[in-house]
C-alpha cells in the first residue's frame, strides 16, 4: 500500500501520458471515431460521383473536376470560392472534425467524466493539449480515409490521374498537420462553450466551414493586398496547400498549425484556470 | 497536518455567496460528516475542494500543501453528484480509463481490488447505463479508490441506496479509512447512517460553518433522556415534573430529560400508584441534536 501521506508530483510527461491515454482509450473505443472516418472516406466518393455540373447560363453540363486529384485538393490558391469544386476537397475535414470534437468533448462533461479528470489534473493545460493531440490525431485519420475514398471515388469516375506527386504530397500533409491547429481551435471553442453543446457545435461547423475567410477574402481580392496574408490563418492555410503548391507551403503549414495550437491551449488553458470547470 | 484545512473560503454565484468565509479542518485519518440543508453549500465547498470551481477568495489546503500541487491532487478521489461514467461503456472500461488516467501500472489488479471492494466483482462487463442506482453509486465509489486515494471526496454517496446498499457503502467507508490509511470527507443527508461512521462532524448553513466537533464532543453534547409509559400519562407527568427539571411529553412517551436512572422513576411512578408499562434510557441521535441546532440558530 502506498503511504497515504507521500505525495509526489507526477511529472509534466507522466501527467500528460495519463490524460491522452485516456482520451486515446476512448477515442478508439467509441463508434463515433469510426463513423466519422467513414463519413470523411463517402463525403469524396459521393461528390466524385456526382461527376457533372450545371453550367450557370444554363448551357451543357461540365465536369464538376478536370482532375482526379483535385477532389483531395485545389488546383490553386482559391480564397473565395465561385464553385462548389473549388470548397469540395479535403478541407471538409476539418467541418466533420469540428463536430467530432465537439462530440467528443461534449460527452467528456455530459457523462460527468471531466469530474475525475480535473479532480485529479490540477494543471489545467493537460486538458487542453490532450483534446487538442488525440482529436488532431483523429482529423488527421480522417484526412487519410478522405484520401482513401477519393481516390476509389475518384477512379470509379473516370478523371484524369496525372498529377505533380510533390504538390500532392505536400497539400496532404499539409492538411493533416493543420488538423493540430484545427483541433485546438474546436477544443478551445468546446471549453469556451462548455455548457451549452448545441453552440459548441455551431460554432465549430461556422469556423470549419471558413467562411469567415472566405469573407475576408472576397474583401482582400479587392484591395491592394496580397491574397497570401490570408495564409496566416488556419483556412487560409490549408488553402494554400494545393496541388501546385511547393515546400514552402508545407512550412507554412507547419508554422500556422504550431502558432495556433500554442494560442488556443493558452488561451483555453487560462479561461480553463481561470472560471469554473462545468 | 490536517487532511484538509480551509480558511476564509468564499464562493459567489451571480452575487449570492454558496460558500460565505468558511473555515474547515479535516484531520487526517477522519470520517468527516459534512452536515448542512439543501443549498447549504456542502457541494460547492466539495467541488471547490477538488478543484472545480474557482474560489473568490481563501486558502485551502490538502495535506499541508496547496489543493492545487498536482501531487496532492492526483491522490484525491471524488464523487460528487454522480459517478462520472460514460454510459455506453461498460463498468470495466470506466474503470480503466482512470487506472490510465491516474497512470496505475497493474490497471487490471487495481480494478479488481476495488471492484471486490464495492462488492461489484460479477458486473465488470456491464454497460453502465445499464446499471441500477445503487450499484451506479458504488461504482462512482470503486472510480474514486483507484490509485489508493490519500482523501476521498464523497456527496450524498448513500443517496438511493436500500438498507443492505447502505450497510455496505457504510462497511467499505469504514474499511478504506482504517486498512488504506485514507481520509473521507462524506456529505449525506442520512444523518442517522452518517452517526455510526463519522469520526468528525461540520456543520454548514447558507455558506458558512456553524459548527465543527468530534464524535466525541457530540457524544458528551447529546442529551440523555428516559422515555416511558403509563396507563395515565398526564397525572404521571405531574408526579414526574414535581421531581425532574425536565419533562416532555413527545410522540406518544414521556420523557425525562438528564436523567438515566430507571429503577428511580419506575418506583417514584409506583409510590404515586402510577404502575409503568415501557422504559427505556435513550440519547439524543445526529439527527435530533442537528434539527435543534438549526431551530435554535433560526430563532437568533
Amino acid at each position: 500500500m502506498t503511504n497515504p501521506l507521500q505525495f509526489e508530483s507526477p511529472s509534466f510527461k507522466k501527467r500528460i501520458k495519463g490524460m491522452l491515454g485516456v482520451d486515446f482509450y476512448r477515442l478508439f473505443h467509441t463508434p463515433m471515431f469510426y463513423i466519422f472516418l467513414f463519413i470523411a472516406a463517402i463525403i469524396p466518393a459521393m461528390i466524385s460521383a456526382m461527376t457533372m455540373m450545371p453550367s450557370p447560363d444554363g448551357g451543357a453540363s461540365t465536369p464538376l473536376y478536370s482532375n482526379l486529384w483535385q477532389i483531395i485538393a485545389a488546383s490553386k490558391s482559391l480564397y473565395v470560392i465561385k464553385t462548389i469544386a473549388d470548397y469540395a476537397n479535403m478541407n471538409m475535414v476539418f467541418i466533420f472534425g469540428g463536430i467530432m470534437v465537439s462530440v467528443f468533448i461534449g460527452h467528456d462533461y455530459k457523462s460527468g467524466y471531466v469530474k475525475q479528470l480535473f479532480t485529479t489534473h490540477a494543471k489545467k493545460q493537460d486538458y487542453m493539449i490532450s483534446k487538442s493531440l488525440v482529436c488532431a490525431f483523429a482529423m488527421a485519420c480522417m484526412c487519410i480515409t478522405y484520401l482513401i475514398g477519393g481516390i476509389v471515388g475518384g477512379l470509379f469516375a473516370g478523371y484524369d490521374t496525372s498529377v505533380n506527386v510533390l504538390s500532392l504530397v505536400v497539400a496532404v500533409l499539409g492538411k493533416m498537420i493543420l488538423s493540430l491547429g484545427w483541433a485546438s481551435l474546436y477544443t478551445f471553442l468546446n471549453v469556451i462553450f462548455r455548457r451549452y453543446f448545441g453552440i459548441s457545435i455551431a460554432s465549430s461547423f461556422f469556423f470549419g466551414t471558413g467562411i469567415l475567410i472566405i469573407g475576408v477574402a472576397a474583401i482582400v481580392e479587392k484591395l491592394p493586398i496580397p491574397t497570401a496574408i490570408l495564409n496566416i490563418f488556419l483556412y487560409g492555410a490549408s488553402v494554400n496547400a494545393n496541388l501546385s503548391s511547393g515546400i514552402s507551403a508545407l512550412i507554412v503549414c507547419i508554422a500556422v498549425s504550431l502558432a495556433w495550437a500554442f494560442f488556443y491551449n493558452f488561451l483555453g488553458t487560462k479561461i480553463l484556470s481561470k472560471s469554473d470547470v462545468y | 497536518m490536517n487532511a484538509i484545512e480551509i480558511r476564509n473560503l468564499s464562493k459567489s454565484f451571480r452575487g449570492m455567496y454558496a460558500v460565505d468565509h468558511l473555515n474547515m479542518t479535516v484531520p487526517v485519518g477522519a470520517i468527516y460528516g459534512f452536515i448542512g440543508e439543501n443549498g447549504s453549500g456542502k457541494s460547492t465547498t466539495e467541488k471547490l475542494i477538488c478543484g472545480h470551481l474557482v474560489p473568490d477568495e481563501g486558502q485551502i489546503t490538502l495535506f499541508g500543501k496547496d489543493y492545487t500541487d498536482p501531487g496532492v491532487r492526483v491522490r484525491v478521489g471524488a464523487l460528487i453528484e454522480n459517478a462520472g461514467c460514460f454510459p455506453n461503456s461498460s463498468v470495466y472500461q470506466n474503470l480503466k480509463m482512470q487506472t490510465i488516467n491516474l497512470g496505475l501500472k497493474d490497471a487490471d489488479e487495481q480494478i479488481a481490488r476495488v471492484l471486490g471492494i464495492v462488492r461489484m466483482e460479477e458486473h465488470a462487463k456491464l454497460k453502465f447505463k445499464n446499471c441500477s442506482l445503487g450499484m451506479k453509486q458504488r461504482i462512482g465509489i470503486a472510480m474514486a479508490l483507484l490509485g489508493e486515494p490519500a482523501l476521498l471526496i464523497l456527496d450524498e454517496p448513500i443517496n438511493g441506496l436500500d438498507t443492505d446498499g447502505m450497510r455496505m457503502m457504510r462497511e467499505i467507508l469504514v474499511d478504506i479509512t482504517k486498512n488504506y490509511g485514507c481520509t473521507v470527507l462524506i456529505s449525506s443527508h442520512i444523518l442517522g447512517e452518517l452517526e455510526k461512521i463519522a469520526t468528525h462532524y461540520g456543520i454548514i448553513r447558507q455558506g458558512k460553518m456553524i459548527m465543527e466537533l468530534s464524535a466525541e464532543e457530540m457524544d458528551s453534547r447529546a442529551q440523555v433522556f428516559v422515555s416511558l409509559k403509563t396507563e395515565d400519562m398526564q397525572s404521571a407527568k405531574a408526579v414526574l415534573q414535581k421531581n425532574y427539571r425536565d419533562v416532555r411529553e413527545e410522540e406518544g412517551y414521556l420523557r425525562v430529560y438528564d436523567v438515566d436512572d430507571t429503577a428511580a422513576i419506575v418506583s417514584l411512578l409506583m409510590e404515586h400508584g402510577q404502575p409503568v408499562s415501557e422504559i427505556k434510557k435513550n440519547k439524543i441521535g445526529l439527527e435530533e441534536y442537528y434539527v435543534e441546532l438549526m431551530s435554535k440558530k433560526e430563532e437568533l
